[in-house]
């Protein structure tokens, strides 16, 4: 699974070391010797270093987004990071991926095919005892999504955003009063959930008072599972995930959907 | 180990999940105290790796560092310039656009902590009251911000540790001078001053009354350890300062908890 440890002896800052060209995978390397690309265009001539500086500003661009858990768009990477980089963009952001996996345990991953649109995925799971390491409660929202991502996958996969406000309230949690741990919940829920791509949130047609519905995002089926929120749910229920069986046969199906072998990681689109 | 893997470049490490894990708790919390960097290493040990033996931290860390060195990223330790505290985070080295502030805060709050790094600086005691940086809320870029706001967005440079304050002043929290040592050299070279024991940056210090010359607390704690009358290392007149007390590792593990340690260095000296 884990990709394999990168050559050893890749030169570093020490100026006297012999440049060892990196192996990329598929064919043609961005900076072969000779100046051209896959395509036999031709290529400007750039040093190894510029372009390791390049990948770790990838690197770094990432990572620095994942901490808020933004979503990173193609034309934010070209226009902050990549500048006149562009020829060799795809190159780069591959070994920028590599890198992220070997050396974070993320994998970079397109939100939705063609999308342009990058999350980092966590290739280790979550243990309880990370937050209590940390000595804080780690991302206070993260146990609202999983609320309210349960309500949603029982309720057959959409559920209106009233619903959702009626069974917070019995927890405590309003829409219009601050709360003590999630600040402020309607803002989280319907806005930041939503920009980080975890939910999706539209009008609903005629309905007066207007009301709103709320649907997993694309990014909730990269990060979980169906089972992995039918366990949530059962959990705060004191319950089995069989005694929901509509529910337990399609997280079944979706386990076994996922362990067919994927296309894997969508190459990024140039 | 045959040596040729070794010559001519740094050996590098090999990264597990064990060293995965570590580096992404490290990253969410930006800083950690010593201490609490050696609970982290064995936590993921226990997650991940139960029966193998702790690795020394010293070695934990170059074997990230040779790791990261390619991405220019580096787990530095340092001390709190205060009572002489190790910690340790996790610093982009490359002066570039990325920056961590960059992402966190607007265009208006980028300046107030400007200007209030141009303020500490040019201090003689490496603190600038919250007045005087209040005083400049004026002269903003980007939207207009009122006092109260900005005493806000003070507050947040504090919880996110790139400020430290005590009694209505504020200083650089020893984070950010790790993060931003480079970045400050070079943007104020004729105002930084330098510590004449360990030559980097000095925010906050004693100073010699009669040549001038700068030391850092724990740096002026260790030169005078042992002697009974302490004269300046550079023009040797009396050391006009009484010796701060600094963080002692020893000593913590006799009190057993730190409580013991927090009275030290109330006063500032310049
Ligand atoms: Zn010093
Ligand atoms: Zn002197």
């Amino acid at each position: 699974q884990k990709p394999p440890p990168p050559a050893r002896g890749r030169p570093g800052r020490s100026a006297q070391t012999p440049p060892t060209r990196r192996k990329v995978e598929g064919p043609g390397t961005p900076w072969g010797p000779d100046g051209a690309g896959a395509g036999g265009r031709p290529r400007r001539r750039r040093s190894q270093k510029q372009l390791e500086v390049k990948v770790a500003e990838l690197v770094q661009f990432l990572l620095i987004k994942d901490q808020k858990k933004m979503p990173v768009k193609r034309t934010e990477l070209l226009r902050h990071v990549v500048g006149d980089y562009k020829d060799v963009f795809p190159d780069l952001l591959r070994l920028a991926a590599q890198r992220l996996e070997y050396v974070f345990g993320y994998r970079l991953v397109e939100l939705e095919p063609k999308s342009s649109t990058y999350v980092l995925v966590n290739t280790l799971e979550p243990v309880e005892e990370d937050a209590e390491v940390r000595g804080d409660q780690g991302t206070p929202g993260a146990g609202l999504l999983m609320i309210v991502l349960g309500l949603i996958f029982m309720r057959g996969h959409t559920i209106k955003e009233t619903e959702v406000w009626d069974f917070l309230r019995r927890l405590g949690v309003h829409p219009t009063k601050r709360h003590s741990v999630f600040g402020d919940p309607k803002k989280l829920i319907t806005e930041d959930f939503v920009r980080q791509r975890y939910l999706e949130y539209r009008r609903l047609p005629h309905t007066d008072p207007v009301d709103y519905e709320l649907q997993w995002g694309p990014r909730t089926n990269l990060e979980t599972t169906k089972m992995k929120v039918l366990k949530f749910v059962a959990k705060i229920h004191n319950q089995d995930p069989k005694d929901w069986p509509v529910q337990y046969c399609e997280a079944l199906a979706d386990e076994a959907a996922r362990a067919r072998p994927q296309p894997g990681v969508p190459a990024p689109s140039s | 180990v045959p040596s040729s893997m070794q010559c001519g470049t740094r050996r590098m490490g090999v990264m597990t999940d064990v060293h995965r894990r570590f580096l992404q708790l490290l990253m969410t919390h930006g800083v950690l105290e010593e201490q609490a960097v050696k609970r982290l290493q064995k936590h993921c040990y226990k997650v991940h790796d139960c029966n193998a033996t702790v690795e020394k931290l010293e070695d934990f860390i170059n074997n990230i560092n040779s790791v990261l060195e390619s991405l220019c990223i580096e787990v530095k330790k340092g001390v709190t310039e205060d009572d002489g505290r190790p910690i340790y985070a996790l610093v982009n080295l490359a002066t570039t656009s990325v920056s961590k502030m960059a992402s966190d805060f607007a265009e208006n709050e980028l300046d107030l902590f400007r200007k209030a790094l141009e303020l500490i600086i040019d201090s003689e005691s490496g603190f600038a009251s919250s007045t005087n940086i209040l005083n400049l809320v004026d002269q903003l870029k980007g939207k207009k911000m009122r006092k109260k706001e900005a005493e806000q967005v003070l507050q947040k440079f504090v919880q996110n540790k790139w400020l430290i304050e005590k009694e209505g002043e504020f200083t650089l929290h020893s984070r950010a001078i790790l993060e931003m040592e480079q970045y400050i050299r070079a943007t104020y070279p004729d105002s930084v001053k330098m510590c004449n024991i360990c030559h980097s940056l000095l925010i906050q210090g004693q100073s010699c009354e009669t040549c001038g010359i700068r030391m850092h607390l724990p740096c002026v704690a260790k030169y005078f350890r042992s002697s009974s009358e302490p004269r300046c290392p550079h023009c040797n007149d009396c050391w006009p300062h009484e010796i701060p007390e600094i963080f002692n590792p020893e000593k913590e593990r006799e009190a057993g908890t730190s409580s013991s340690n927090k009275k030290s260095l109330r006063s500032r000296q310049h």
